[in-house]
C-alpha cells in the first residue's frame, strides 16, 4: 500500500470516528432534552390532576337552595330551618375581580352547606370601590344596590350568582339598568317594582359618583389635606355632612345602605388579624380566612372545624315565616368570638 | 452546542495541560449559582400561585389578554410549568435548554406587564402569589420589569455556560466538566 493511500485511509476512518461521535453526542443531547420535557409534563400534568381533586368539585349544588332571609341591615342569611351550625359571613363587591373567582369556586359550597344545615351563610355585600374611579365606583353601586333590591323578591342568592356571572372588567362600563333589570326576570323577579327600584336606585348612583362625591373630594382636599388621605369613606361623608356636604340624597336608598353596610363591617372587624382589609372577606364565627377560603376543600374544612353560631343581625320585621327557627335576639354583642 | 470531539482534542490536550484561567474555575460555579437562584424564584413564584389556583387566574385574567377560559388554564398550568422549570434547574436537566426557556419565561412576563403599563390598567403583575387589581398609584411596573431583566440574565447566563457542577448533565456526560474531558 502506498504511502499515500494509507494516509487516505487513516483520514477516513479519523472522520468517520469524528462523526460517530458527533452523532453520539447528538443522540445524548435528545435523551436528555426527551427526560426534560418528560418531567414538565409530568409536573403539570399530574400537579393538575391533583390540583383539581384537592380543589374538590366546584360545581353540581341541584337541589333546592335553603331559605334565604333579608336582615334589617340589607344582608341575606341563608340557613337551612332551625340550623344550629357555624356562621360564615361573605363580604363581597360585586366590581371586585376575586370576589368573582370566589364565587365561582365557592357559590355552590355555600349552597351546599346552608342546604345541609352545616352553615347559615351570611351574604353581606359592601361597596369597597364606591370612592374609585367611575365607572368602578358606579358599577360596584348599582351592582350592589339592585342585589338588595332582588332581596326584597326573595331571590338574593340567585340574583347575587348573576351578577359575579356577569361582572364588568375593570374600568368598563357594567351593570346597566337593563341588563340588571333582564337579569332580574331571568331569576324569577316578575314584580315591576323591582324594575322600578333599580332605575331609582341608578338615579341615586348617578348622583353619587357625578356630584356628590367629587365635590366631597374637592372639599375636604382643600379643607382637610392633610387627614384626607387616612380617612375612610364613612368617616369622610360624616365629615361632609358636617361641613355642607349634604348627603340626605342616599337617605332609604339601598345605595346609602350598601355604604353603611361597609361602614359597618369596617367598625365591625376594625383590627387584629381579623381586620376587614379588602373584598372578598370571609369569616366563619368571626374568624377571618385566609386564601383557603378559594378552595372547595378549604372552606368546608374551615366550617367542619367551627363551633355552631349566629348571626349578629335581625330578620326584618314582617318576615317571620321565613326566619330561622332559633331566635337570633340575643346575640347582638357576638363580635370576634374566638378571638 | 459543545464541541467535544476529537477534532479538539489538541486544543483540550492544550487546555489541560495549561492552568485554568480564573474564569474557567469560577464560571461553573457561577452557573451554578444562576441556576439555584433562577430556581429558587421561579420555583417560590410557582408555589405561591400553585397553593391558591383561584387568585393564580385572577391574576392572569387582570391582564385583560386572554378569555375566560384560557386565563383558567394558565392560572393552573403556569405555576406547575414555573415548578417544573425550577426541579430542572436544581436537577441541572438540559441545562442549556432550560437556561433558554427560563430566559423565555421572563421576556414573556416582561411582555405581559409592559402591555398591562402601556394601556393603563392597574394591576399587581401577579408575579408571586395574589395579583389582580391595585388601587391607582400602587403598581410597580418599573420594578416589575427591571426585575425581571435580572431573572432573565439569570437564564441567559445558564444557557450561555451550561457547565456545572451538581447537574444530571456532568453526571451523563453533556457538559462534562474540565477535567473530565477527553
Amino acid at each position: 500500500m502506498s504511502k499515500a493511500s494509507r494516509k487516505a485511509n487513516r483520514e477516513r476512518l479519523r472522520q468517520e470516528r469524528i462523526k460517530e461521535q458527533k452523532r453520539a453526542k447528538r443522540n445524548k443531547l435528545l435523551a436528555v432534552i426527551g427526560a426534560a420535557v418528560a418531567v414538565v409534563a409530568l409536573v403539570v400534568g399530574g400537579g393538575y390532576l391533583v390540583m383539581r381533586l384537592q380543589e374538590g368539585s366546584s360545581s353540581g349544588f341541584e337541589g333546592a337552595t335553603a331559605p334565604q332571609t333579608l336582615q334589617q341591615d340589607g344582608s341575606v342569611v341563608m340557613a337551612a330551618d332551625g340550623a344550629r351550625a357555624p356562621v360564615v359571613e361573605v363580604y363581597a363587591d360585586y366590581q371586585c375581580p376575586a370576589c368573582r373567582n370566589f364565587e365561582q369556586t365557592n357559590s355552590d359550597t355555600l349552597k351546599q352547606l346552608a342546604a345541609d344545615g352545616r352553615a347559615i351563610v351570611h351574604l353581606r355585600p359592601v361597596s369597597i370601590f364606591a370612592a374609585q374611579p367611575d365607572p368602578i365606583s358606579s358599577n360596584s353601586l348599582r351592582g350592589g344596590a339592585a342585589a338588595r333590591a332582588a332581596a326584597d323578591h326573595g331571590r338574593f342568592v340567585e340574583y347575587n350568582d348573576v351578577l359575579f356571572e356577569n361582572q364588568p372588567a375593570e374600568g368598563s362600563e357594567g351593570f346597566s339598568v337593563e341588563d340588571l333589570t333582564a337579569w332580574g326576570e331571568e331569576v324569577g323577579i316578575t314584580d315591576p317594582a323591582f324594575a322600578e327600584r333599580v332605575a331609582a336606585e341608578d338615579a341615586v348612583v348617578e348622583k353619587f359618583v357625578t356630584d356628590y362625591y367629587p365635590e366631597l373630594a374637592a372639599k375636604a382636599q382643600a379643607d382637610i389635606p392633610d387627614r384626607v388621605q387616612t380617612m375612610r369613606l364613612a368617616e369622610l361623608m360624616e365629615w361632609g355632612s358636617d361641613n355642607g356636604v349634604d348627603a340626605t340624597f342616599l337617605d332609604d336608598t339601598y345605595v346609602g345602605e350598601l355604604l353603611d353596610a361597609t361602614a359597618a363591617v369596617n367598625a365591625k372587624y376594625s383590627e387584629g388579624d381579623n381586620a376587614f382589609a379588602g373584598t372578598p372577606s370571609v369569616y366563619v364565627n368571626g374568624v377571618l380566612m385566609g386564601n383557603e377560603a378559594y378552595t372547595v376543600n378549604g372552606l368546608v374544612q374551615a366550617v367542619e372545624d367551627a363551633e355552631a353560631g349566629e348571626p349578629d343581625t335581625l330578620p326584618v320585621a314582617g318576615d317571620d315565616s321565613m326566619a330561622p327557627a332559633e331566635s337570633p335576639s340575643s346575640s347582638p354583642s357576638k363580635e370576634n368570638p374566638d378571638e | 452546542m459543545s464541541t467535544d470531539t476529537e477534532e479538539n482534542t489538541g486544543r483540550d490536550r492544550e487546555l489541560r495541560q495549561r492552568p485554568a484561567t480564573r474564569w474557567e474555575t469560577v464560571q461553573p460555579w457561577a452557573t451554578l449559582a444562576a441556576r439555584l437562584a433562577l430556581a429558587g424564584v421561579v420555583g417560590y413564584a410557582g408555589y405561591t400561585k400553585v397553593i391558591v389556583p383561584a387568585l393564580s387566574v385572577q391574576s392572569v385574567q387582570a391582564y385583560q389578554l386572554f378569555g375566560d377560559d384560557v386565563s383558567r388554564f394558565i392560572g393552573y398550568t403556569l405555576p406547575l410549568f414555573e415548578i417544573a422549570l425550577a426541579l430542572l434547574l436544581v436537577l441541572g436537566l438540559a441545562t442549556r435548554l432550560t437556561g433558554i426557556v427560563g430566559a423565555l419565561l421572563m421576556g414573556v412576563f416582561i411582555a405581559g406587564i409592559a402591555s398591562a403599563w402601556a394601556r393603563g390598567l392597574n394591576i399587581d403583575c401577579g408575579c408571586f402569589g395574589t395579583g389582580g387589581p391595585v388601587a391607582e398609584g400602587e403598581t410597580a411596573y418599573g420594578l416589575d420589569i427591571a426585575r425581571d431583566l435580572g431573572f432573565m440574565a439569570l437564564g441567559l447566563f445558564v444557557a450561555v455556560w451550561p457547565r456545572s457542577p451538581f447537574s444530571v448533565d456532568r453526571v451523563l456526560g453533556l457538559y462534562p466538566g474540565r477535567d473530565q474531558r477527553r
